[in-house]
């Protein structure tokens, strides 16, 4: 297939977007189940992460 | 919202200056978005273009002959086509029709001399013949295809006779035949040429028996620029997997976004100036976009790698976080934008238009990353949504950081100290000894910017291998008054000059006015061998160029001498043109002029490929020390200014100069050398080098300012800035080298080089840098141990 500028631009356009939905579809809730997991199974440092994550208040103005 | 928290006193300014741009985010916003609008317009009205004379160091000697006798003479733009038959010669109807038609199709692709070309089958290559009456004609050898048997018999025997034509455009065995056309400098297109060749000259006349090989500079460009459509494959290829690394450092599609986004708006303002100031891009030169933007992106990951630390110390205060990054990479980021700008500039030194627009382009395009990344980069943070704490949280914990912690652990001990040192100087000695090695000019006799086995480099090997040079060096005998060149003492010289140079093993071999008028001399006396020579007299002479003469057009005799007999020319056919092979002819060429004088007139070097690339490599050699040392020089002077120290430069600039000399050993050792394309690439390199130090440096004297231990500051400069580092060094990589997969060789070896470059000057930033700091204690970093309680002890004065 020859790439020109327009059909280039198409493609990295279209993948990225691909990366996005992935990264908050699918590799965040999986990410964010795996550390739930290992904290459920006793992990210290896993349990204290998740204790530092969730007591943080995020000021966004 | 005012800075009413706790910051460094020395870094008020840049926090105010870094919140102000929040506050005042829409109008500049807008603004930069107008202006990258404007230049985005512009980048996509570039289009690829080579001009040749942009190549020429203008002001050399050389090249201003060679712009002089160009169009008369011949200049460096020659396309060679070689006709060879597998199965019996060239000498039969079908064949020699073949090279009449090939002559006339060549004669009306775009921009050829019409004047300037070889071929049997061109009315400019005559033959003397001998009229009724006994007086002599010089006709073309061929004015029509041959119509019968006998006429091609006829034409054998006038090639078989022409001193100017047997051995020189039709081989001794009979088997090939050479068409060689002259394009006029100012009317190169290289595509279009490379078309038209291909729909006129070859695929009309290709078959079985007949192969035929394409040589010359415009059909190389033609290869270039029909081989440059990879680009956009290598673009999006790196693209995605930029990307994909990204989100796996960052754990965000975030941190995937933003250097992109800083990577493009740098990338338009760049292709932007590039056609504001009436350039084009030059495919060639395509590697130096993706590496400024490399570079571009790699100072975005350094600022969002510090956003997401910033979040977490500044308790999850976005706009605190986005301020903090801004104001502590504020100094390094400037000053690493700064040194990479100023360090392409050196290259304006050299006199050559391309390398001089290229290194304002270049400059300017590294500038704008202040736009993109400093300007523009705090506003792109405070419209995006923060990262999820979780998020910054647990990718601190990930295997990448206990691996940098692991290698830092490691490199700190004493062992890990010793070893850098000896592997450092062990590799330095190994590369100072290669590195005599470095070829000024092309190192081999293959055409470097294509593969070995292209069918640029196949063509021109075998046409070498048939005809022995094809690269022409034409050297003018410039008369100091009219007829000179009906001299006999003139036309010896010339003769002598010819015989002289030819003992040289790559001087293939050579025309001069010499020869027309021996030949001509031999036929007018019955082709008895002892009057092949020179006559005593000048009105014999001035006789036997009217005889030959006589019958042609002035644009025809005018590639053999002007009108009024005062200049001509002796060209030499070099076999290649490698740079030791050029300086050596040319040396050469000089010691004979020196010690022959002409009585009527002047040898002057020197047109021609030869000439133009003698030229180019005389100003690189003449150059090429100066702009490493000023490369060097420009680093030094902003990393005084960036720790108003000057030791730090030796620091910064050890590991660089370390890095330089084993990259220049390579190049020796992988036959790369130092020519008008390479030199741009390889300064380029010097600088960019030293950001990554710049990096860890920073966050050295940061480190210690709070800390107040050195190994404790080196170790945790490490661990963030030298994670950060790692992976940037690691983004820069990839995308320059997946070139690797170039068809055009060029830019598959300059990636593969300037990917090696950066990985030597990233080692050597993790390495050789830290273990010095270590080792000798700059006082520029240990004056900063006490600045903790020299603030303290401030405040209280003040209180």
């Amino acid at each position: 297939m020859e790439l020109n500028i327009w059909n280039s631009v198409a493609i990295v356009l279209g993948f990225s977007l691909l990366v996005v939905a992935l990264d908050e579809y699918v590799a965040k809730p999986w990410r964010h189940k795996r550390w739930e997991r290992r904290a459920q199974s006793g992990d210290k440092e896993a349990q204290e992460l998740l204790r530092v994550a969730r007591s943080a208040k995020v000021v966004d103005e | 919202m005012a800075i009413d928290y706790a910051v460094p006193e020395d870094k008020r300014a840049l926090y105010w200056l870094g919140d102000k741009l929040i506050e005042h985010r829409n109008p500049v916003m807008i603004l930069v978005l107008l202006v990258t609008g404007l230049f985005a317009y512009w980048s996509f009205q570039l289009r690829l273009v080579t001009s040749f004379g942009d190549l020429l160091p203008q002001s050399h000697a050389f090249v201003k002959i060679h712009n002089k006798y160009s169009g008369t003479f011949g200049g460096a733009n020659n396309i060679v086509v070689m006709m060879e038959v597998k199965e019996g010669t060239i000498f039969t109807k079908e064949n020699l029709t073949k090279i009449f038609k090939m002559t006339d199709g060549m004669d009306t692709v775009y921009g050829v001399n019409h004047n300037q070309i070889e071929s049997i089958g061109h009315r400019t290559v005559r033959h003397l013949r001998v009229a009724a009456g006994g007086t002599l004609r010089a006709e073309p050898v061929m004015l029509r295809a041959p119509q019968s048997q006998e006429e091609v018999e006829e034409i054998r025997r006038i090639v078989h006779n022409a001193e100017n034509i047997y051995g020189l455009i039709v081989s001794l065995d009979d088997k090939a035949a050479i068409l060689r056309a002259n394009f006029i400098e100012g009317r190169l297109d290289y595509k279009r040429i490379f078309d038209e060749v291909n729909e006129k000259v070859i695929e009309p006349y290709e078959d079985e028996n007949t192969a035929l090989y394409v040589a010359g500079e415009p059909r190389l460009y033609g290869w270039v620029y029909r081989y440059a459509g990879d680009v956009f494959w290598i673009l999006v290829v790196t693209y995605c997997i930029e990307w994909v690394l990204r989100w796996m450092y960052f754990h965000d599609w975030r941190g995937a976004l933003r250097p992109t986004l800083t990577g493009v708006i740098a990338a338009f303002w760049g292709l932007g100036f590039v056609y504001l100031i009436g350039l084009a891009l030059d495919p060639l030169m395509l590697v130096m976009p993706f590496l400024i933007t490399a570079r571009a992106v790699s100072h975005a990951i350094q600022m969002h790698d510090r956003y997401y630390e910033e979040f977490e110390k500044c308790g999850w205060n976005k706009r605190r976080a986005i301020v903090a990054a801004f104001a502590e990479l504020f100094v390094p980021t400037f000053s690493g934008v700064v040194t990479d700008a100023l360090g392409v500039l050196v290259i304006v030194l050299v006199p050559v238009i391309m390398l001089q627009k290229l290194a304002i382009t270049a400059s300017f395009w590294i500038l704008a990353i202040t736009v993109s990344e400093m300007l523009l980069n705090p506003i792109v943070y405070f419209y995006l949504k923060p990262p999820e704490p979780e998020l910054v949280v647990l990718r601190e914990r990930g295997g990448f950081r206990k691996g940098i912690e692991r290698f830092t652990h490691v490199l700190m001990s004493p062992l890990g100290k010793r070893v850098t040192i000896a592997t450092w100087i062990g590799a330095v000695v190994i590369a100072l000894y290669f590195v005599r090695g470095l070829t000024i000019g092309d190192p081999t006799a293959a055409s470097p910017l294509v593969w070995l086995d292209s069918p640029y480099n196949v063509s021109h090997t075998a046409i070498q291998e048939r005809f022995g040079g094809v690269e022409p060096l034409i050297v003018v005998a410039e008369g100091f008054d009219k007829d000179a060149m009906k001299d006999p003492q003139s036309l010896r010289t010339m003769e002598k000059f010819q015989r002289h140079l030819e003992r040289d093993p790559d001087v293939g071999y050579s025309f001069s006015l010499a020869d027309i008028i021996r030949a001509v001399n031999g036929v007018f006396h019955e082709l008895e061998p002892k009057w092949r020579v020179i006559p005593d007299s000048w009105t014999d002479i001035g006789g036997l160029f009217f005889i030959f003469f006589s019958g042609s057009p002035p644009t025809e005799t005018a590639k053999y001498v002007d009108p009024s007999y005062t200049t001509a020319h002796v060209t030499f056919f070099l076999k290649n043109h490698q740079g030791d092979t050029i300086r050596r002819v040319i040396a050469r060429c000089e010691k004979f002029i020196a010690e022959n004088p002409m009585d009527k007139a002047a040898f002057k070097l020197a047109g021609g490929l030869i000439g133009v690339l003698a030229a180019a490599n005389q100003e690189l050699v003449r150059n090429d020390v100066l702009m490493n040392f000023l490369g060097f020089f420009t680093v030094w002077v902003i990393l005084v200014f960036t720790y108003r120290s000057f030791s730090c430069g030796l620091y910064l600039l050890g590991p660089l100069i370390c890095s330089n000399i084993i990259v220049n050993a390579y190049m020796a050792a992988r036959n790369i050398g130092i020519n008008i394309h390479t030199l741009p690439l390889v300064t380029v390199g010097v600088g960019f080098g030293i950001d990554y130090g710049l990096y860890i440096v920073s966050r050295v004297i940061e480190e210690i300012r709070i800390r107040g231990d050195l190994t404790d500051s080196v170790r945790e400069a490490l661990v963030t800035s030298g994670k950060a580092v790692t992976f940037t060094a690691v983004t820069m990589i990839v995308s320059t080298a997946f070139w690797i997969s170039s068809n055009i060789r060029f830019n598959a070896e300059m990636g593969l080089l300037l990917a090696i470059w950066m990985a030597i000057s990233y080692v050597g930033s993790q390495t050789l840098l830290p273990v010095s700091i270590l080792l000798f204690k700059p006082k520029f970093i240990m004056n900063e141990a006490t600045y903790s309680q020299d603030q303290a002890r401030a405040a209280a004065q003040r209180a």
